[in-house]
């Protein structure tokens, strides 16, 4: 049974690495969908908490596939699934990445740069689309994404101030009986 | 390390050990808190390992953010690749990723004791909110560099509903966007250079 949820996970990852443009939160879209939605690995509320976890924790956002691993089946689940997110896109770097940087000035290379962009941009609305609609927020929390957005998008503020804040805020809310 | 070096001189000799590949890897992986990675990356190889010059480094970093995968790993492992082949890529990987991956575990196991207190599932709660919005932050900040060209922003919003609103396969919408949008791309930047 966890081995072939683990075997589903690993399955997933690999093509996700390869099409990771622009790292870890072009992805998250289908993670959800697929873990939650079609492979049942994880339920609703349990995607979310894993999501911010791995926003909160150091590191880049793609290791969210060690906590779906590690949810699944345990320390080898971590260790595989995290392999297979990182191992597929590495080893096409390292084919690629010398061709690339020998032709990076000729028309193509620059119109794919370019053209890259847009594909990156539409995934990252895509996730954030999937994760706000599965989280199901409540008034005060959608007010609390509102503030924090507005927040790093007009001060040079980095998200960790921001968790720090928030987190304690939560907290003491919760204790206070209030959230 | 200051001397001139051509484009070729990549292969130049650098006597990097493993070991020493590892350390720097290792050093930078626990420093990956937050951003600016590439500005960690290049103090540590360039300025005071001296094993890249500064054009090796963004030429290599050119690289790292184009392809697939997370920027500051490809940066690591092109980097080890570099300066040690296959086996220094793959110890740049395992160097930068294994400090977070530790520190994301514990997190884990921490959130599994914890999780049964409506205290710890409010705190989530609250980091999930600041998790979406630097991620739609992200989101707005990367549309911006699109400037409101039709074609690219049209690109993007369909790439938007096709993943996140029709949920369609991601992998087949990527795999079928990317061509479509490098030769819309190559295209108008022809057109543009033709006047």
């Amino acid at each position: 049974m966890g081995d072939d949820k683990l075997l589903n996970l690993i399955l997933l990852c690999i093509p996700l690495s390869l099409v990771s443009i622009g790292g870890g939160q072009t992805i998250v879209a289908s993670l959800q969908h697929q873990t939650v939605d079609v492979l049942h690995l994880l339920s609703g509320p349990q995607f979310t908490d894993l999501y911010a976890i791995s926003r909160a924790a150091p590191g880049p956002g793609t290791l969210i596939v060690a906590l779906i691993g590690w949810e699944v089946s345990g320390l080898w689940g971590a260790v595989l699934s995290t392999l297979a997110i990182f191992i597929p896109s590495s080893i096409l770097l390292c084919i690629l990445g010398s061709y690339w940087q020998r032709h990076r000035h000729s028309a193509w290379a620059i119109a794919a740069e370019k053209g890259l962009a847009p594909v990156a941009v539409g995934l990252i609305f895509a996730g954030v689309f999937a994760v706000g609609q599965s989280a199901r927020f409540t008034p005060l929390e959608l007010a609390t994404s509102l503030g924090a957005i507005a927040v790093l998008l007009t001060t040079k503020a980095g998200p960790y101030p921001l968790l720090a804040v928030v987190g304690v805020g939560y907290f003491l809310l919760s204790f206070a009986g209030m959230a | 390390m200051d001397k001139p070096v051509g484009d070729i001189d990549m292969e130049r000799e650098v006597n990097v050990t493993s070991l020493a590949l590892l350390a720097s890897f290792l050093r930078l992986g626990a420093s990956s808190f937050g951003g600016g990675m590439a500005g960690w990356t290049h103090r540590e190889i360039v300025e005071r390992r001296g094993w890249l010059t500064d054009d090796e480094f963004l030429k290599t970093l050119t690289v790292a953010q184009i392809m697939p995968g997370a920027n500051p790993v490809n940066l690591a492992v092109y980097v080890g690749l570099k300066l040690r082949g296959v086996a220094g890529a793959c110890i740049a990987l395992f160097g930068m990723v294994l400090p977070a991956f530790a520190v994301i575990l514990a997190m884990s196991v921490t959130y599994q004791q914890l999780k049964s207190h409506p205290e710890a599932q409010a705190v989530l709660r609250g980091l999930a909110c600041v998790g979406i919005a630097s991620s739609l932050t992200m989101g707005i900040k990367t549309a911006r560099r699109l400037k409101g060209h039709a074609v690219p922003v049209l690109m993007a919003v369909s790439v938007f509903l096709m993943v996140g609103v029709m949920r369609w396969s991601l992998v087949a919408v990527v795999v079928g966007a990317i061509p479509v949008s490098v030769a819309a791309t190559f295209w108008i930047e022809r057109e543009k250079s033709r006047g």
